[in-house]
C-alpha cells in the first residue's frame, strides 16, 4: 500500500508543472555553480598567467599555479549555498503539494473512506517525496560531474565521485527535513496559503535567525570590531553559541564543506546526527499529525 | 463486474443505536437511531446544517462520534473501521479526484487502495458497466461536472461494495445528468443489489428513486418509513415536497 501511495504521488506530481519548475530550477541552480566556479577558475588561471609572464620578463621564478592548490571539487562550491537557500524552498513546496492537494480537492475524503490507514498513507506519501527529491539531486549529480569534466578535462576521480555522492546524499537529507516542515504546516492548518507561509517562516528561522543567534555574533560586531567592550554582557552569547551544533544550516555547511574539501572548518558527527534527529522528529510530527486531522472537510484553496 | 461483493455479517446494513456527535460545544447529531435494510434505498433528507453530512461522514470512517455506535452490516465503524470499509463506496458532493491523471490511473489508485487485485481489470469492467469506457484516457482535470460524477460513482463502486453512500449526488447536475444518475442508483441497487444511503434536498429524485426516507430535523431524526406509508401517512398533501414541508413544521 505503501508502494501504492508513493508511486502515485510521484506520478502526480510527475505530471503537475511545479515538478517540472522544481527540476528546472535545480537544474539551472547547479549549472550556475558550476559557471561560476568555472568563471572563477578562468580568472584566477588568467591572472596566474599574466604574472607568469611579468615575472619572467623581470627574471623571477613563477609560484605554482593557485587552482592546482584547490581541490577539484570546489568547484562546486556555492552549491552548499544554494541548497539551504533554494533546494530547502523548494523542498517545502514538493512537502507542501504532496498534501494539500489532497485536502484542497476533497480526495482525502475518497482516500480514507477506504482500507488504508493514515500511517500507511503518509508514510507512502513521504517516500514519494524522497524519491522526487533523490531523482531531481541525481540529475544535479549528473550535471554537477559534467560541468567537472568540461572544467577538468579530465573524470573525477573515484574518490571525487564518492565525495560528490556524499555531498548529495546529506542533501537529501537536508531537503527531507524542509519537506517533512512544507507537510506538517498543511496538517496544522486550515489554509492553503497559510500553511504554505508558515513553513517559509520555518525556513527562515533555521536558515537565517538560529544561525544568527547560535554563532554569538553581537548584532554590531560586524560594524564595530572590539570583541568585549566595556561594561557590556556576553553572557547570553556564551549561553546560546553552545546551541551551535544543533543549528542544521551551519552544520549542513560545515560538513558539505568537508565532504567537499573546500573549507577548512570540519564538520562534526553531531552536527550530522542533529539533521537526522531533526528529520526523524518531524517524521513522527507529521506520522502524529495525520492521524487526528479532520479529512472530512477540504482546505481552503485561497 | 467480476469481483464478488464482501462478506456481511448478515442483519441491517446500516444500523445507527443513540449516535450522536457534537463539533466543539455544538451538538449535530443528536442520540439518533436509524437501520436500514440490505438492498434499501434510503433517502435522508433535512434541512442545511441538519447533520446528514455528518452522519455520511461517521458511517464512512471519517469522523468518530462522540457516542452512541454505527453499524454497517454489523461492523462498528469505530472498532472495525477496516471491515467497514471494505463494505462502502462513497461519493461526496463534490468529485474533483486528481486532475492532472485519466480516469483510469484514477480509479486504479483508488481500486488498489481498496485492496482491489485486478485493479486494471475492475476499472476497465466497472466502466464498462457505467457506459464511460470514452472517459478512460482522458486528464479528469478537463471533465465537466455530469462526467465528474460519473467518474466519481465509478471510484465508488469500483470494489464493488454492499453499501454505497452518496453525499447530495445531484449538485450541480444538468437535468440529464440527473436523469442517467437516477438510472445508475436503480441500476446499482437492482442488478448488484447494493444497499444505497443518499443525502439529497431533490425531493423528486427522491420519490423516484428511494424506497424509504428518514428527515432529520436540527441533529434529530424525526421521521423514518416507505415511500409506500409516507404518502398514505399524509393523504392530503399532493407531493413528497408538501411532505416533508410539513414534517418539517411539526414539533419532533
Amino acid at each position: 500500500m505503501i508502494a501504492t501511495i508513493a508511486r502515485h504521488q510521484i506520478l502526480s506530481l510527475r505530471r503537475q508543472r511545479t515538478f517540472l519548475w522544481l527540476l528546472a530550477t535545480f537544474l539551472v541552480m547547479t549549472a550556475l555553480a558550476g559557471v561560476l566556479g568555472w568563471s572563477s577558475h578562468r580568472t584566477i588561471v588568467g591572472v596566474y598567467d599574466e604574472s607568469v609572464k611579468l615575472l619572467a620578463t623581470q627574471g623571477l621564478p613563477a609560484p605554482e599555479n593557485p587552482f592546482r592548490l584547490k581541490p577539484t571539487l570546489s568547484l562546486l562550491s556555492n552549491m552548499v549555498v544554494y541548497i539551504p537557500l533554494i533546494g530547502a524552498l523548494l523542498a517545502i513546496v514538493l512537502g507542501h503539494i504532496s498534501l494539500a492537494d489532497d485536502e484542497t480537492d476533497g480526495i482525502g475524503r475518497l482516500v480514507f473512506s477506504r482500507r488504508i490507514n493514515r500511517t500507511t498513507y503518509i508514510v507512502g506519501k513521504a517516500v514519494g517525496a524522497a524519491v522526487v527529491l533523490f531523482s531531481i539531486l541525481a540529475v544535479s549529480l549528473a550535471v554537477s560531474t559534467l560541468a567537472l569534466v568540461i572544467v577538468n578535462r579530465a573524470l573525477p576521480s573515484f574518490g571525487e565521485f564518492g565525495r560528490l555522492a556524499g555531498f548529495y546524499g546529506l542533501s537529501l537529507l537536508y531537503l527531507m527535513v524542509f519537506a517533512f516542515v512544507g507537510m506538517a504546516t498543511v496538517l496544522l492548518t486550515h489554509r492553503r496559503s497559510l500553511a504554505l507561509l508558515t513553513a517559509t517562516g520555518v525556513w527562515l528561522v533555521i536558515t537565517f535567525a538560529v544561525p544568527q543567534v547560535t554563532s554569538g555574533l553581537r548584532p554590531t560586531q560586524s560594524l564595530n570590531p572590539i570583541t568585549d567592550p566595556v561594561s557590556t554582557s556576553q553572557a547570553f552569547f556564551r549561553a546560546t553559541s553552545k546551541a551551535r551544533p544543533y543549528s542544521v544550516v551551519e552544520q549542513y555547511k560545515q560538513i558539505s564543506g568537508q565532504v567537499l574539501e573546500t573549507s577548512t572548518v570540519k564538520g562534526s558527527l553531531t552536527g550530522l546526527l542533529s539533521i537526522a534527529a531533526l528529520g526523524l522528529l518531524l517524521a513522527i510530527a507529521i506520522v502524529l499529525l495525520v492521524q487526528r486531522h479532520d479529512y472530512s472537510t477540504g482546505t481552503s484553496s485561497d | 463486474m467480476h469481483q464478488s461483493a464482501p462478506v456481511t455479517t448478515g442483519g441491517p446494513a446500516i444500523e445507527l443505536v443513540g449516535l450522536s456527535h457534537r463539533y466543539n460545544i455544538e451538538p449535530v447529531l443528536r442520540n439518533v437511531d436509524l437501520t436500514i435494510e440490505p438492498g434499501e434505498v434510503f433517502g435522508f433528507l433535512g434541512h442545511n446544517g441538519a447533520g446528514k453530512t455528518t452522519a455520511v461522514n461517521i458511517l464512512t470512517t471519517l469522523i468518530t462520534p462522540t457516542s452512541g455506535t454505527a453499524r454497517v452490516h454489523g461492523f462498528d465503524v469505530v472498532a472495525q473501521r477496516r471491515e467497514v470499509t471494505a463494505q462502502i463506496g462513497y461519493l461526496p458532493a463534490e468529485v474533483r479526484m486528481y486532475p492532472h491523471m485519466t480516469a483510469r490511473e484514477n480509479l486504479e489508485f483508488f481500486a488498489k487502495l481498496s485492496g482491489v487485485a485486478d485493479a486494471r481489470r475492475a476499472v476497465t469492467e466497472t466502466l464498462d458497466y457505467l457506459d464511460s469506457a470514452d472517459l478512460a484516457d482522458r486528464r479528469v482535470g478537463s471533465f465537466s461536472t455530469g462526467m465528474r460524477q460519473r467518474i466519481g460513482i465509478a471510484q465508488a463502486i469500483v470494489h464493488k461494495p454492499n453499501v454505497l453512500f452518496l453525499d447530495e449526488p445531484t449538485a450541480g447536475l444538468d437535468p440529464v445528468g440527473v436523469r442517467q444518475l437516477r438510472d445508475t442508483i436503480l441500476r446499482l441497487n437492482r442488478e448488484l443489489g447494493m444497499t444505497v444511503f443518499m443525502n439529497t434536498h431533490l425531493l423528486s429524485e427522491v420519490a423516484k428513486v428511494c424506497t424509504t426516507i428518514g428527515v432529520l430535523n436540527h441533529g434529530e431524526l424525526i421521521y423514518k418509513d416507505s415511500i409506500e406509508a409516507t404518502t398514505a401517512r399524509f393523504p392530503d398533501e399532493t407531493s413528497l415536497e408538501d411532505i416533508y414541508v410539513r414534517m418539517e413544521s411539526i414539533p419532533s
